[in-house]
């Protein structure tokens, strides 16, 4: 029987209590995952430091000339560019969610955004050839049951189709679509910019915005400065910027939602450290009389410190586990629910969360073991056989 | 029956002086209860504060018009035919010979996030000559109305408050032109507050959109009378619109803004409920531990097992109603009355203060009551349960 077996048997020893620990623990740990995953999803959508966009300067929902997509283009400093429209998307019935429809030039798009569609060649070869073509991202197929081929009726809630007189566009299915984690495109729906600007009513030959590489991330400020310089004082003024700083700021438009993660994390962890550290410290008391034995047995007061505080640490990793794991299936619930253009596409939970936990765990099983085996440790042969 | 009573006060009042000896876990698990309670409080506070500013932004006898599936302004289209047509509608009330009726436009600037100093949406919205009168509640605090024809705006204080840019006095240029911002309004606690005006006719032809409104609100003479134009619109089919009270939109508004923020109250309050009745049980079946020496006793004298269980549950909902109440506390010192703002569902700021509401401290207090019972329950068995003469012995 080694000292695991004995810390083992003495945390199961009063099985309602350490399940009732257990529980609180994995809550903290629960929230932990979910709330900042959720965080790390909102604002940490992953782009290359290249990779930058110009907008219109009075907002990024202004559009403009199509004019200005050629002088971006062949701007000193551009490897790429491409241009994109916000169609205001939706299957059906808008009640069910909205989709991040975007109408783009498909030869450009597809260079800009190469590292980032996994796409087969035949779908690739689509797109760029078929008016109506649609490209759409597993996680979206999979919730509408879409598959490659099928005819796909979308409306928009901001422009009228010319040819019918109503809001709806028909699209074939060219292709689905992986992205890798976290991606900035893991929620786009992806239509023709050619086949949009025939059909709709008014802003016509407009466009959203601009998503360009630049040759290297070095030349980001000189490249902005150039772009922002050569449209000022006319009638549409630009802004470019980095695309992650872009995100960033569109994400801080919510609210703190970093300050709001922190301080629920923090109310739920410093409930656990008070209840857990106090349960502990009622455990070694009552086994002062164990301890005793322990330590008259031979056991050296080192050995039994490190026992207890290697109980709390199981403790506090089982809880740890435990919560990770309910985490990460809470997640995988909102996922499904959410997976249009609420941005829940990619929401898992991170590795990086899971590391953090670890640490916290440990942190945790520490503290909230200290004082007792400190008092075991002190504990004097004498004292604890005769105390009650 | 009387005794029985008689006993239970005993119990309870022992439990309740003893409750010191074990103040360490007792007070963990009042924390536990108050920082649940609170959490669930702030996201409800929220939620309400949001949603009153929605719905007190719309009254009764105005009607908000917009294209029939809009569901909102910015993805609505009125035309300015449309909008002549509307006018001369049965139940539009007249200011002599003018029609009370306001075309709209809104369209999003950016503005400066105080806090965060990062680019956020301001609702810029070009207003008719009427639109002034239309909103009830409104008044200008410093300055003046913007003139009709001019580049001039004027703002809501609760955006000023929050963002930075179109202070009063200063001039701004959007799309090659200069504008002025010359006053400053109040709307208190609507949609108002925190947004932009600036003369419609103006809008339009500076942001490219000649002769499209988005909405038009029209001053009806009564509530009735909105129904009946809801009838007179659906019976001209030239109008594809719909028409809706300004409390009837603002409601919908209200409601698609604020469910999210409900789930992720109760989805975190419940959550953090669980964990707060785990240490609460943890507590309880630690304090009947500690007691049954005191409770065998009690029962050798001739106390009954009920009086050891209600002992127990009165214990219980007295540390979980200390939780509540401090939960409540800090809610009303940190965060009731704050004012924030967040994106709203029409994809623009909106400036709003947390607020809690009778029926939100009722729900907190139902919550910390439902961990008090269900936390003195189990252990309220156990203690009935103790059998003196082993209990005794063990010692």
């Amino acid at each position: 029987m080694n000292d695991l077996t004995l810390m083992r048997k003495n945390l199961w020893r009063k099985p309602v209590r350490t399940t009732l620990l257990l529980i609180s623990i994995m809550i903290a740990f629960l929230l932990f995952g979910v709330l900042v995953s959720f965080n790390v999803a909102i604002t940490d959508v992953r782009t290359a430091p290249n990779r930058m966009v110009t907008l219109s300067k009075i907002n990024f929902t202004e559009s403009l000339p199509i004019a200005y997509y050629d002088r971006v283009l062949h701007t000193d400093g551009v490897l790429a560019a491409t241009h994109m429209n916000w169609f205001g998307g939706y299957y059906q019935d808008p009640r069910r969610g909205f989709l991040a429809v975007f109408a783009v030039d498909p030869d450009s798009y597809l260079r800009v955004y190469r590292d980032d569609l996994h796409l087969t060649p035949q779908a690739r070869e689509t797109f760029l050839h078929e008016r109506t073509a649609l490209l759409v991202p597993r996680n979206i197929a999979e919730r509408y049951g879409w598959r490659v081929g099928q005819h796909i009726p979308i409306n928009s809630n901001i422009f009228t189709n010319g040819t019918n007189g109503g809001h709806v566009w028909d699209f074939t299915v060219a292709g689905i679509f992986e992205t890798p984690d976290g991606n900035s495109q893991a929620n786009s729906v992806l239509i023709r910019y050619d086949y949009f600007n025939d059909t709709i009513t008014f802003g016509k030959d407009r466009i959203g915005w601009i998503s360009f590489l630049t040759t290297s991330a070095t030349v980001n400020d000189r490249v902005a400065h150039a772009i922002d310089a050569r449209f000022a004082n006319s009638q549409d003024e630009t802004s470019t910027q980095d695309a992650a700083a872009f995100n960033r700021s569109f994400a801080a438009q919510l609210g703190n939602i970093a300050l709001v993660v922190t301080l629920v994390v923090g109310a739920a962890f410093a409930a656990i450290l008070l209840i857990v550290g106090t349960t502990m410290a009622l455990a070694v008391r009552e086994r002062t009389k164990e301890v005793g034995v322990l330590k008259t047995l031979g056991f050296s007061s080192g050995r039994v410190l490190r026992m207890v505080l290697g109980e709390s640490m199981l403790l506090s990793l089982l809880g740890a586990a435990l919560g990770l794991l309910a985490a990460a299936g809470v997640l995988y619930i909102f996922s499904r629910i959410n997976g249009g253009g609420g941005g829940g596409g990619g929401l898992h939970l991170y590795p990086s969360v899971v590391g953090v936990s670890a640490a916290i765990a440990l942190a945790l099983g520490l503290v909230t073991g200290l004082l007792p085996a400190l008092s075991a440790y002190r504990m004097n042969i004498i004292e604890a056989l005769g105390r009650r | 029956m009387a005794s029985l009573f008689k006993q239970v006060g005993a119990v309870t009042s022992m439990n309740v002086r003893s409750i010191p000896q074990r103040a360490a876990m007792s007070i963990a698990s009042i924390v536990a209860v108050a920082l649940a309670i609170s959490v669930l409080l702030f996201f409800l506070a929220l939620s309400h504060g949001l949603s009153q500013t929605v719905e007190g932004s719309g009254s009764n006898d105005v009607a908000i018009v917009l294209r029939d599936g809009a569901g909102a302004e910015l993805n609505s289209v009125v035309t300015r035919d449309q909008l002549n047509i509307i006018a001369q509608a049965p139940g539009v009330v007249h200011r002599g010979q003018t029609p009370m009726v306001s075309g709209e436009l809104l369209v999003i600037v950016d503005g400066k996030k105080r806090s965060t100093n990062t680019n956020a949406n301001m609702p810029f919205r070009g207003i008719g000559p009427e639109g002034l009168a239309l909103r009830h509640n409104v008044h200008i605090v410093q300055g003046r109305m913007f003139r009709p024809g001019t580049n001039e705006i004027v703002v809501g204080a609760g955006l000023l408050r929050e963002f930075s840019g179109f202070e009063f006095g200063r001039t701004i240029r959007l799309r090659g032109t200069t504008w002025q911002v010359v006053g400053v309004f109040e709307a208190p606690g609507t949609v108002f507050d925190s947004e932009l005006w600036a003369d419609v006719a103006v809008t339009q032809s500076l942001f490219n959109r000649p002769n499209v409104f988005q909405t038009m609100r029209v001053q009806m003479t009564s509530p009735a009378a909105v129904q009946s134009l809801k009838r007179f619109v659906h019976d001209d089919p030239r109008l594809q619109l719909q028409v809706l009270s300004e409390r009837e939109y603002y409601a919908q508004q209200a409601s698609q803004s604020t469910n999210g923020f409900t789930i992720i109250a109760w989805f975190l309050g419940v959550v953090m409920a669980i964990g707060a009745l785990a240490g609460a049980l943890n507590t309880m079946y630690a304090s009947v531990a500690a007691r049954s020496a005191e409770i065998a006793t009690l029962r050798i004298i001739g106390f009954s097992g009920y009086a050891a269980f209600f002992g127990t549950m009165v214990e219980a909902l007295m540390l979980s109603a200390l939780g509540g109440v401090l939960g409540l506390v800090i809610a009303f010192i940190a965060f009731n009355g704050r004012t924030t703002s967040t994106l709203s569902s029409g994809f623009t700021q909106l400036v709003f203060k947390f607020e809690l509401s009778p029926g939100i401290v009722i729900s907190a207090v139902v919550v910390a009551i439902i961990i008090g019972v269900f936390g003195g329950f189990l252990p309220g068995i156990r203690a009935a349960r103790v059998r003196p003469q082993l209990e005794l012995a063990a010692q």
